[in-house]
């Protein structure tokens, strides 16, 4: 099964704690070199995955092939894998020098081996100036650093990487989420970056791995996630602020689906009359039209302005659509008030349509 | 009003500590006190007339010999414990399921038995393995049964302040269980570990019960036990006995003098500081 591309390959995999089932029949497979996010809210089993493909846990059932060796019940260090921790992890009791240099004494890699990937790995990261400094002695983007830097010096085939921002203030965290896809890139090997938060999966992995619950909802590239949730699930957790989500049901023609209040969507694949169905709207794709001529494949809602909130660059306006409420994003600053009525519009492709139930894309 | 509450506590504090510590106080100033004003009513708080006797006593009653014996088994006791108990405590510290929940309980349990039941037993068994022989390696053996749990408990503790990602990375950096243990656990534990090695060391170094029963021969004796042989059934001698406590608690108190800020900082702030 495993082909000369595939490093990781995790197939029927589960875990359990107890009763509880931390992880349900997983399967997948991580390419050799490419960057790969495993997104989720908390308590989804993504960190847990993770820590089972670093060896720190066993897999109840399924299996775990690293370059095509099982690898179930081998102990991390024989797995050639090197992991950052959300804690960093950082030994208080060595410097930064021994800490980064932990794993090649271990090893028992000669002193001059050690002097010059040590020299190469502070070089990488920027900590030169901090070798022998204490851990409690460093600001948090630095033990960040040093913690990568621990990991870069081993040279793995695999990075792992558990929430490793999740402890920066916001600005270091979009600088360093371009660093280490950076070194990703300059390094070659393949990553499986563990987090919560969709933005930083969207925008530094090849491949993300959306989880829920133990389960895997859907693996795709980043916009193809964006561009087809494969449920309201995935719908809603890709995309900032949220999709919106409404009840409705297809009408006789089987184009388009209607709310419990009357606002009427239209789709571009038919459906069977009378099904209930939940619409899915990003309120990027929403807009305010001015009474002015349409596009082809564009329609109307009418609505009314329920609460407003600028950030600056953006207004995000909360639209109350009969019973139903709808956020749309407007770029600058709309000159709109609370009660206001307003017309909206949308292009039909830009329309979801789930299934009411199971939640599935149909 | 607002100031009287730790005004009260202070004194209340201050009064319980002096009941508490006038046994100690009262020996000391005995020991300084001859024979009658011992037996003095209403007694003296302070000696009257001050003379010591503590060279005599230390030759006389052979102490060095006693509490070179008591040192023996203290430290062999330490050591001991500090060997075969760091490694449960880790286990049962970072291994948290329904079975080290058994053992820590069983842990527990074994070091609630007295040693005053424990002995009989314990004299029938090493007598019949040909341990007393070893009289002293006797006391060891049977004084860390009822050590190594009291540190089990105690170390546990400080096992579980060091976060389980330091052993996970080192682990992941390619560490085996025991390696990440001894070069990562018992380094940061250190404090934890050495503050409770020294109470149990001051704790043996006052053992009785054993070494009254396991050890016959008088020349492996520890002081706990020369101090009894001191006081007889018919004593009158108190200042002299006096005398003799005094010298024997002074190294206990000594230690924990020294350590103390160790000691109370290990027992509360734990191993990461």
């Amino acid at each position: 099964m495993t082909s000369q591309h595939t490093q990781i390959s995790i197939a029927g995999l589960d875990r359990s704690f107890g009763s509880f089932k931390a992880l349900h029949n997983i399967n997948l497979d991580i390419p050799r070199g490419k960057f790969v996010a495993l997104v989720g809210p908390s308590g989804c089993g993504k960190s847990t995955l993770l820590r089972t493909i670093a060896g720190l846990g066993k897999p109840s059932s399924g299996t775990i092939r690293i370059d095509g060796n099982l690898v179930n019940d081998a102990p991390p260090r024989e797995r050639d894998v090197a992991m950052v921790f959300q804690s960093y992890a950082l030994y208080p009791h060595m410097t930064v020098a021994k800490n980064i240099t932990y794993s090649l004494r271990i090893k028992r890699v000669d002193r001059a081996t050690i002097q010059a990937k040590l020299a190469e790995a502070a070089r990488i990261v920027g900590l030169e100036d901090l070798l022998q400094r204490y851990p409690k002695e460093l600001s948090g983007g630095q033990r960040q650093r040093v913690a990568m830097a621990r990991a870069i010096v081993r040279n793995p085939a695999v990075f792992l990487f558990d929430e490793p921002l999740s402890n920066l203030d916001a600005a270091l965290r979009v600088r360093m989420r371009s660093q280490i896809r950076d070194l990703h890139d300059r390094l070659g090997a393949t990553s499986v970056y563990v987090t919560h938060d969709q933005i930083e999966a969207m925008t530094m992995a090849d491949i993300v791995v959306v989880m829920r619950n133990g389960v895997v909802e859907q693996i795709g590239a980043p916009l193809e996630l964006y561009d087809r949730p494969a449920n309201t699930f995935v719908g809603g957790f890709i995309g900032s602020p949220a999709m919106n989500f409404l009840s409705a049901k297809v009408d006789q023609l089987g184009t388009a689906a209607t709310t419990r209040t009357g606002a009427n969507f239209p789709f571009s694949k038919p459906l069977d009359a009378g099904r209930a169905v939940k619409i899915g709207l990003r309120p990027e794709h929403l807009s305010l039209t001015h009474g002015a001529e349409r596009d082809n494949g564009e329609f109307e809602l009418e609505a009314t302005v329920a609460a407003l909130e600028a950030t600056g660059n953006a207004t995000y306006a909360d639209c109350r659509i009969g019973s139903d409420v709808l956020t749309i994003v407007l770029h600058g600053r709309p000159s709109l008030r609370p009660g206001q009525k307003i017309k909206l519009r949308a292009a039909q492709c830009d329309v979801h349509v789930f299934d009411e139930k199971s939640g599935a894309h149909l | 009003m607002i100031h009287a509450r730790p005004y009260l506590l202070m004194i209340t504090a201050v009064a319980l500590t002096g009941i508490y510590l006038f046994p100690v106080y009262w020996m000391a100033i005995s020991a300084f006190k001859s024979g009658s004003e011992i037996f003095q009513f209403p007694p003296t708080y302070w000696p009257a007339d001050p003379h010591n006797a503590f060279l005599e006593i230390f030759r006389e009653r052979q102490m060095g010999r006693y509490l070179w014996n008591s040192f023996v088994i203290a430290t062999g006791v330490s050591l001991l414990t500090l060997l075969l108990g760091a490694g449960p405590a880790y286990v049962l510290s970072h291994i948290q399921n329904r079975w080290t929940a058994i053992a820590t309980f069983l842990v527990i349990i074994l070091q609630v038995l007295p040693a005053s039941l424990m002995v009989t037993p314990i004299f029938v068994a090493f007598n019949q393995v040909g341990l007393l022989d070893h009289p002293r390696m006797s006391v060891v053996l049977a004084q860390s049964a009822k050590t190594i749990p009291l540190f089990i408990v105690l170390c546990r503790a400080t096992f579980l302040q060091i976060p389980a990602e330091l052993r996970d990375a080192a682990l992941v950096d390619g560490n085996s269980r025991v390696g990440a243990f001894l070069m990562i656990m018992v380094p940061l534990a250190r404090n934890g570990l050495l503050v409770v090695s020294a109470l149990i060391f001051m704790q043996s170094f006052g053992e009785y019960v054993y070494s009254r029963s396991l050890i016959s021969d008088t020349a492996l004796q520890t002081a706990t036990v020369g101090l009894d042989v001191f006081m007889g059934p018919n004593t009158n001698d108190w200042g002299s006995i006096m005398t003799y406590a005094t010298i024997y608690v002074a190294p206990i108190l000594l230690v924990f003098v020294l350590l103390q800020r160790h000691i109370v900082n290990g027992l509360t702030a734990g191993a990461l500081k």
